[in-house]
C-alpha cells in the first residue's frame, strides 16, 4: 500500500488536498444554509485527513495517520453540536439561511 | 497532569449532579476542586514535567495555568450569585464551562501540535453550546451559530497549518520542529503557508483583526456569564498557546512573520478601540475593549523574547482582575434593570450603590491603564519592553490607542455618577458578589501596588 | 520606636477620617472631642519620641514602605526621626492640641463645626508628614497638602466672596512658591541621583563651595520658602489670609505652617552652608521683609491684620537668622513665636468673639475690665514679642540679634529697626484695643463678655509658655547653658572650620542687650503718652495723607502687583482664548475628536452582523497575506 502511495509525487497530494480545501473554502462562502455550510467546513477537514496521511506515507511515520482520527472523532462531536444548534435555530426561526442571523451586529 | 485529570473528573461530577439530586452542592465542590487543581499545579512548581511528550509542565505553563484556575475560580463565584435562582440546567452549564476550562490548560502546557489542536477543540465546543445556553433567546442562539460556523472555518485552517507544517518537519512535536527550524535547511515554500495558516487561526482565537468579527456578536449574545468566560479565560488561554507555540518554535524565523503580527496589532487596536466609541451596549463595548487588549498583547508578541513570557503574563492578570469586575458590576445591573445593558442603565448606580460604583470606578480606570493601577502597570512594563526593543513607533500607536480608550471607560463611569428617571435601584449583593469582587479589586490593587508580585515569576 | 512614630501622622487622619464622614451626623460636642483628642495623642507620642531622640542623640530613619522604584528614583514613605523634626512635632501636636481646645468653644456656635474639625485634623496630619518625612517628596507632598488645608480653611466661610478670593489668592501665591521647590528637587535629583535627605546630604558635603549647582538648588528651594513662609515679595496672601476663623490664623498662619519654609531650611542647612550667596539672599531678603511688614503694621486697624503683618517681620527674622546660619536660633525663635503669636491671635479672636465679630480696633479700646483674662495674656504675649526680659521672645530674639551683630554690625542695626517697630505697632495695638473708652455700640458694649473657659484654658496655657519659653535657651551669660541651641546643634552640619561661635565679648554683648532695652522704654513711653495719657485714636481711613496713607494702604503691593501682573496675565490670556484658543485650537481639536468618533461611525458599519460577510472578509484577508507574501516582498 505505502509503495502504491509513494508512487504518486508528493506534491499531487499536495495540490490535490489545497483544491479541495479551496472547495471547502468556497462553499463555506458562497452558500446561505448553514448545513451545507458545515458540509463544505466537513470537506475541509477531508481534504487535511488527505494530506496528512500522504504525508504519514512519505515520511514513514504512523503519527500523523494517529492524528486523522483524533481529527475525525473532533469533527464528529463538532457536527453534534452543530446540528443541536441548527435544530435549536430552526425551531425559532424556521429557516437556516445565515443572511437572516444578523440581528447581533454594529 | 494530576490538576488536568481531577479537572476532568470535576466535569463529570458537575454533570452527575442533575442526576443524583446533589444540585445545591456542585458550586462548593467546583470551587473547592478548582482550588485543589491550583495547588496540585503550584506543587510541580519548577520540576518541568513531561507527560509522554505531549504536555510539558514547565513554569511557564503552570503559571498561565494558576491564572486561568483562579480566574475561573472567581467566575464560578460570579455564578454562585448569578444563578442563585436558576434550575436544572445550570450543573450542565457548568460541566461545560469546566471542559472548557480544561482545554484551556491543554492550551497551556502543549508540547505536540495535536495537543493544541485537542486543547483548542475542547476548550471551543462547549463553548459554542455555552453561547446558546439561553435556548429561548434569539440572540444567544444567533451567537451560538455564529460562533460554531466560524470557529469550525478557522479550526479548518489551523488543522491545514498544522499538517503543511508536519509534511515539511516530519513531526509534532514542539522540540522537533524547533530543531528542524534551527537546522533551517530546505524548508520548503509551503512550511512558510503552514506558519502563516497557524497565524491566522490563533488570530481568529485570541479575536485580533481582521479576525475579530465573530467577537463583538458572540460576546454580546451570549449570557452574560459566558461572555466573561470568552474575554478572561479564553483569551488568555490563546495567548497562552499562541506565545508558547510561536516563541518555543519559530523565533528564528521571526523575520518572516513579523510583519503580520505588526500589522495585526495596529489594526486591532485601531478597529477595537475606535468602534468601541460608538457602542451604546457596555457589554458589546467591553468586547471592543477585549479586541482593543489583544492588540496590545499581540505587541508583546511581535516583540517575543523572554521577556515578553512575562510581560504578556503580567499583563493578561492585570487585564482579567479588571474584566472580571466590570462584568460583575455589569451582571449585577443587568439583573435588577431586566437585563438592559446600555450606557444609560448605569445611571444613578453611584447614588444608590456607591460601592458597586467604585468597584465599576477601579475597573474601568484600570483598563484604561490609570496609575496606580494594575493596567497601568501592564501596559507600562509592555511599552518599557518593546521600546527597548526597538519598537519605538508601535508604542507611539499603543499610546494614541489609549487615549482612545479613555473616551469609553471614562463614559461608563460619567453614567455611573450622574442621575436619571429611570435608575438602578438600590440593592444589596449577596456575599458571593461581594466576595468576587473583594478578590478581583484586591487583586488588582495588589498587582498595582506590588507589580513585581508576577513580574518576577517567569524570569 | 517604628512601630509607634507612624502613628503620630495617623491619629489625625483617623480623626479627619472620622469627622470628615461623620460630619452630618456626630454631634458637635463629639467631633471636638474627637479631633481634639487625636491630636493630644499624637503629641503624647511625640513627647515619646522626643525623649527617645534625648537618649540616643541621633535622627533615625524608618522606612516603612517602598512606594516607588522607578529606574535610579527610589521614594520610600520614611520618616525621619531626629532632633529637628521631634521638636517641630512638640511644637505642631502641642499648640495644636491647644488650639483644637480653643476652636470647640470659638466655633461651637458655627453652623460648619465639624468639617472645621475635620480640616483642622487634616492639617495636622500634613503638617507632621511635612516635618516627619524622610526625603524631599515627602515634604512635598506634605508640603501642598498644608497648603492644600489652608485654602480650605481659610475659605471656611465660602459665603463671602473676599474670603473666597483671599483664599485663591493664598493659594496662587503659594503655586509660584511651590514651583520653585519642585524646580529645586528636580536640580538635586539631576545632580545628586536622588530625593533621600542622608543620600542627598552626604553627596552634597563634597560639593565645591558656591559652585553654581548648590546656588542654585539653595535659591530655588528658597524660592518655596519665600511662598510659604510669605516673605518678599510673595507676602501679600498671609495678610488676607486672615479671613479664615481665629484659630485657623493661630495655629496655620502663625505657629506652624508659616514656618515651614524656616524648616525646610534648616532641614537643608547643609546645602545653604555650601552655599554662602544664597545664604545672604536669604539674610537680605529677611531682613527687608521684616522691615517692610512691621512698617506696614504700623497703620492697620484690623486686629488680626497688625498681627499677621507682625507675622510676616518675625518671619522675615527669621530668615534673616537663616541667612547669618544661625539655624538653632532661627529654630528657637520659632518656638517662642509659636507661643506669643499664637496666644496673641487667640487673644485677638477672644475679642473679636466678645465684639460680635467687629475687628476694627478703633471700635474696642477700654476692654481691659470686661475681658481681664485676655487682657493679661495679651499684655504678656505683648510684652514677650517686644523682648521684654526674662520672658521667652528676649532669649530668642537677643539670640538672633547677637548672632547678627557677630556677622556685621550693620545687620544688627537693621535688625534693631525692625524690632523697634514691632514694639510701637505692638503697644498701639495692645492700648489702642485694651485701654481708654469703649468705642463700640451700645448693644457692643452689653454683650461684652469674657470667653468660656475651653478658650481661656489654652490662653493661660500659652501664656504660661510664652512667659517661661526663654528657659529652653538661657545664654551663658545668664548662667544657662543654652539648652536647645545644643539640641539643633546635633544635627546641624558642621563645618570643618568650625561654626559660628560667638565672636563677641560679654560685656557687649551685655551693651547690645541694654541699647535695645532703652529703646524699648522710650517706645513705650512715648506711646503710653499719645494712647493712654491723651486718649488719640488712630485717624480714619480718609484722613490719612501723604505717606501714612502710602503705610495706611499697604504701600499699594496689591495694586501694583494688580496693574503689573495680574491685569496684563488676565488681558494676555482673553487674547489667548479668544484668538488662539476659539480661532484655532478648538477647530483642530474638535476636528480631531469628530474625525476619530466618525471613523468609529465607519468601522461599527464594517460589523455588518452578517456571517457571510465576516467569513469572506477572512478568506480576504488571508489571501491578501499570502499574495503579499509571495508576490510583493
Amino acid at each position: 500500500m505505502k509503495e502504491v502511495i509513494q508512487g504518486i509525487p508528493l506534491n499531487y497530494y499536495l495540490f490535490l488536498s489545497t483544491v479541495l480545501f479551496s472547495i471547502g473554502v468556497l462553499g463555506v462562502l458562497f452558500r446561505r444554509n448553514a448545513i451545507i455550510i458545515l458540509m463544505s467546513v466537513e470537506l475541509m477537514l477531508n481534504s487535511i485527513n488527505l494530506l496528512l496521511v500522504a504525508f504519514s506515507a512519505f515520511h514513514g511515520d504512523a503519527k500523523a495517520q494517529v492524528f486523522v482520527f483524533f481529527i475525525m472523532i473532533v469533527a464528529a462531536a463538532e457536527v453534534a453540536v452543530g446540528l443541536a444548534l441548527m435544530v435549536l435555530i430552526y425551531r425559532n426561526i424556521k429557516t437556516l439561511d445565515i443572511d437572516f442571523l444578523n440581528k447581533l451586529k454594529w | 497532569m494530576k490538576s488536568i485529570v481531577l479537572l476532568s473528573l470535576l466535569g463529570v461530577t458537575s454533570m452527575f449532579a442533575g442526576v443524583f439530586n446533589y444540585r445545591k452542592l456542585i458550586l462548593p465542590i467546583i470551587l473547592i476542586g478548582i482550588a485543589a487543581a491550583i495547588g496540585l499545579f503550584v506543587d510541580q512548581w519548577g520540576m518541568n514535567k513531561s507527560f509522554y511528550q505531549m504536555a510539558f509542565f514547565d513554569n511557564y505553563a503552570i503559571a498561565f495555568s494558576c491564572l486561568l484556575l483562579s480566574v475561573s475560580f472567581l467566575i464560578f463565584t460570579l455564578a454562585l450569585y448569578h444563578y442563585r435562582k436558576e434550575g436544572d440546567i445550570v450543573t450542565d452549564l457548568y460541566a461545560l464551562f469546566i471542559f472548557a476550562l480544561t482545554g484551556g490548560l491543554l492550551m497551556t502546557s502543549f508540547s505536540n501540535l495535536v495537543m493544541l489542536f485537542l486543547g483548542i477543540e475542547i476548550l471551543s465546543i462547549p463553548l459554542y453550546v455555552l453561547a446558546g445556553s439561553r435556548r429561548a433567546d434569539l440572540a444567544s442562539n444567533e451567537a451560538a451559530l455564529k460562533y460554531f460556523l466560524m470557529g469550525a472555518f478557522a479550526t479548518g485552517f489551523l488543522l491545514f497549518g498544522i499538517a503543511l507544517v508536519y509534511g515539511a518537519s516530519g513531526t509534532f512535536d514542539l522540540a522537533g520542529i524547533a530543531a528542524y527550524v534551527k537546522a533551517g535547511k530546505d524548508i520548503p515554500d509551503f512550511f512558510y503557508v503552514g506558519i502563516v495558516l497557524l497565524i491566522v487561526a490563533l488570530l481568529f482565537k485570541v479575536s485580533a483583526a481582521p479576525f475579530h468579527f465573530w467577537a463583538p456578536d458572540v460576546y454580546q449574545g451570549s449570557p452574560v456569564l459566558v461572555t466573561t468566560f470568552m474575554s478572561t479565560v479564553v483569551k488568555i488561554a490563546a495567548f497562552a498557546a499562541f506565545l508558547r507555540l510561536f516563541n518555543y518554535c519559530f523565533t528564528p524565523l521571526a523575520s518572516y512573520y513579523e510583519i503580520i503580527l505588526t500589522a495585526a496589532a495596529v489594526a486591532t487596536l485601531l478597529i477595537g478601540n475606535v468602534t468601541a466609541l460608538y457602542q451604546q451596549s457596555v457589554k458589546r463595548m467591553l468586547a471592543y475593549s477585549g479586541i482593543s487588549h489583544a492588540g496590545y498583547l499581540l505587541i508583546a508578541l511581535v516583540v517575543m523574547g523572554a521577556s515578553a513570557t512575562s510581560v504578556v503574563f503580567f499583563y493578561s492578570a492585570a487585564y482579567a482582575a479588571a474584566s472580571l469586575v466590570a462584568f460583575a458590576v455589569l451582571t449585577a445591573v443587568m439583573e435588577n434593570k431586566e437585563g438592559r445593558e446600555s450606557f444609560e442603565t448605569f445611571k444613578g448606580l453611584a447614588k444608590n450603590n456607591p460601592i458597586l460604583a467604585l468597584c465599576m470606578s477601579v475597573a474601568m480606570l484600570s483598563l484604561a491603564g490609570i496609575p496606580p493601577l494594575a493596567g497601568f502597570f501592564g501596559k507600562y512594563f509592555l511599552f518599557a519592553t518593546a521600546i527597548k526593543d526597538g519598537y519605538l513607533w508601535l508604542v507611539l500607536v499603543a499610546i494614541f490607542n489609549s487615549l482612545i480608550s479613555l473616551y469609553y471607560y471614562l463614559r461608563v463611569i460619567i453614567n455611573m455618577y450622574s442621575s436619571a428617571d429611570d435608575e438602578v435601584p438600590a440593592f444589596t449583593p449577596n456575599y458571593a458578589l461581594v466576595l468576587m469582587l473583594l478578590l478581583s479589586l484586591g487583586a488588582n490593587l495588589a498587582l498595582g501596588f506590588y507589580p513585581d508580585l508576577l513580574m518576577g515569576l517567569l524570569g | 520606636m517604628k512601630d509607634i512614630a507612624w502613628l503620630l501622622p495617623a491619629l489625625p487622619l483617623l480623626g479627619f477620617i472620622i469627622n470628615g464622614l461623620g460630619r452630618k451626623a456626630l454631634p458637635k460636642m463629639v467631633a471636638g472631642v474627637i479631633g481634639s483628642a487625636a491630636v493630644l495623642g499624637s503629641f503624647i507620642i511625640g513627647l515619646m519620641l522626643f525623649m527617645h531622640v534625648h537618649e540616643t542623640q541621633h535622627g533615625e530613619v524608618l522606612n516603612y514602605y517602598r512606594w516607588l522604584s522607578v529606574g535610579s528614583l527610589v521614594i520610600d514613605l520614611g520618616l525621619y526621626i531626629d532632633q529637628l523634626s521631634a521638636w517641630m512635632i512638640l511644637i505642631i501636636t502641642g499648640i495644636g492640641f491647644l488650639i483644637h481646645v480653643y476652636s470647640m468653644g470659638y466655633m461651637s456656635h458655627d453652623a460648619g463645626h465639624n468639617k472645621f474639625f475635620a480640616y483642622l485634623n487634616l492639617f495636622v496630619f500634613f503638617m507632621l508628614v511635612l516635618v516627619m518625612g524622610s526625603n524631599y517628596p515627602m515634604m512635598f507632598i506634605g508640603w501642598e497638602g498644608v497648603g492644600l488645608c489652608s485654602y480650605l480653611l481659610i475659605g471656611f466661610w465660602n459665603t463671602n466672596t473676599n474670603y473666597n478670593n483671599a483664599a485663591k489668592k493664598a493659594f496662587v501665591m503659594n503655586r509660584i512658591g511651590d514651583l520653585g521647590f519642585l524646580l529645586g528637587m528636580f536640580m538635586i535629583y539631576y545632580y545628586f541621583g536622588s530625593l533621600d535627605y542622608q543620600v542627598v546630604f552626604a553627596k552634597v558635603a563634597g560639593v565645591e563651595i558656591n559652585s553654581p549647582i548648590i546656588v542654585g538648588i539653595a535659591l530655588l528651594l528658597f524660592v518655596g520658602a519665600m511662598g510659604k513662609s510669605a516673605q518678599l515679595p510673595l507676602y501679600t496672601w498671609l495678610p488676607d489670609a486672615m479671613a479664615g476663623p481665629t484659630p485657623v490664623s493661630a495655629l496655620i498662619h502663625a505657629a506652624t505652617m508659616v514656618t515651614a519654609g524656616i524648616y525646610m531650611i534648616v532641614r537643608s542647612n547643609i546645602i545653604y552652608t555650601f552655599a554662602p550667596s544664597a545664604q545672604t539672599v536669604v539674610m537680605v531678603v529677611g531682613l527687608a521683609t521684616s522691615i517692610f511688614a512691621a512698617i506696614i503694621g504700623l497703620k492697620q486697624n484690623d486686629i488680626k491684620k497688625v498681627l499677621a503683618y507682625s507675622t510676616v517681620s518675625q518671619l522675615g527674622l527669621m530668615f534673616m537668622a537663616l541667612g547669618v546660619g544661625a539655624y538653632s536660633s532661627a529654630m528657637f525663635h520659632v518656638t517662642t513665636h509659636a507661643f506669643f503669636k499664637a496666644l496673641l491671635f487667640l487673644g485677638s479672636g477672644s475679642v473679636i468673639h466678645a465684639m460680635g465679630n467687629e475687628q476694627d480696633i478703633r471700635k474696642m479700646g477700654g476692654l481691659w475690665k470686661k475681658l481681664p483674662i485676655t487682657a493679661w495674656t495679651f499684655l504678656l504675649g505683648t510684652l514677650a514679642i517686644c523682648g521684654i526680659p526674662p520672658l521667652s521672645g528676649f532669649f530668642s530674639k537677643d539670640e538672633i540679634l547677637l548672632n547678627a551683630f557677630t556677622a556685621n554690625p550693620v545687620i544688627w542695626g537693621l535688625a534693631v529697626v525692625s524690632s523697634l517697630i514691632t514694639t510701637i505697632y505692638m503697644f498701639r495695638l495692645l492700648f489702642v484695643t485694651f485701654f481708654g473708652k469703649f468705642r463700640g455700640t451700645y448693644d457692643q458694649e452689653h454683650h461684652l463678655h469674657e470667653s468660656p473657659a475651653s478658650m481661656t484654658i489654652p490662653l493661660v496655657v500659652l501664656c504660661i509658655l510664652s512667659v517661661f519659653g526663654g528657659l529652653l535657651n538661657v545664654p551663658e551669660i545668664f548662667g544657662g547653658n543654652a539648652w536647645a541651641h545644643h539640641w539643633f546643634g546635633e544635627m546641624l552640619f558642621k563645618p570643618a572650620l568650625g561654626g559660628i561661635e560667638h565672636a563677641v565679648s560679654h560685656s557687649m554683648e551685655l551693651v547690645l542687650m541694654g541699647v535695645m532695652l532703652v529703646l524699648i522704654a522710650i517706645a513705650f513711653v512715648v506711646l503710653r503718652n499719645k494712647y493712654i495719657t491723651k486718649g488719640a485714636v488712630p485717624e480714619a481711613d480718609e484722613e490719612m495723607t501723604g505717606f501714612t496713607k502710602l503705610v495706611g494702604n499697604k504701600f499699594m503691593v496689591d495694586e501694583i502687583y494688580d496693574f503689573f501682573i495680574v491685569k496684563p496675565i488676565y488681558l494676555f490670556s482673553s487674547a489667548l482664548y479668544y484668538v488662539c484658543e476659539l480661532k484655532f485650537i478648538d477647530l483642530i481639536v474638535n476636528a480631531i475628536g469628530d474625525g476619530i468618533v466618525g471613523l468609529g461611525r465607519l468601522f461599527r458599519r464594517l460589523q455588518t452582523g452578517n456571517i457571510g460577510f465576516y467569513i469572506f472578509t477572512m478568506v480576504l484577508s488571508i489571501v491578501a497575506i499570502l499574495v503579499f507574501k509571495y508576490f510583493v516582498v
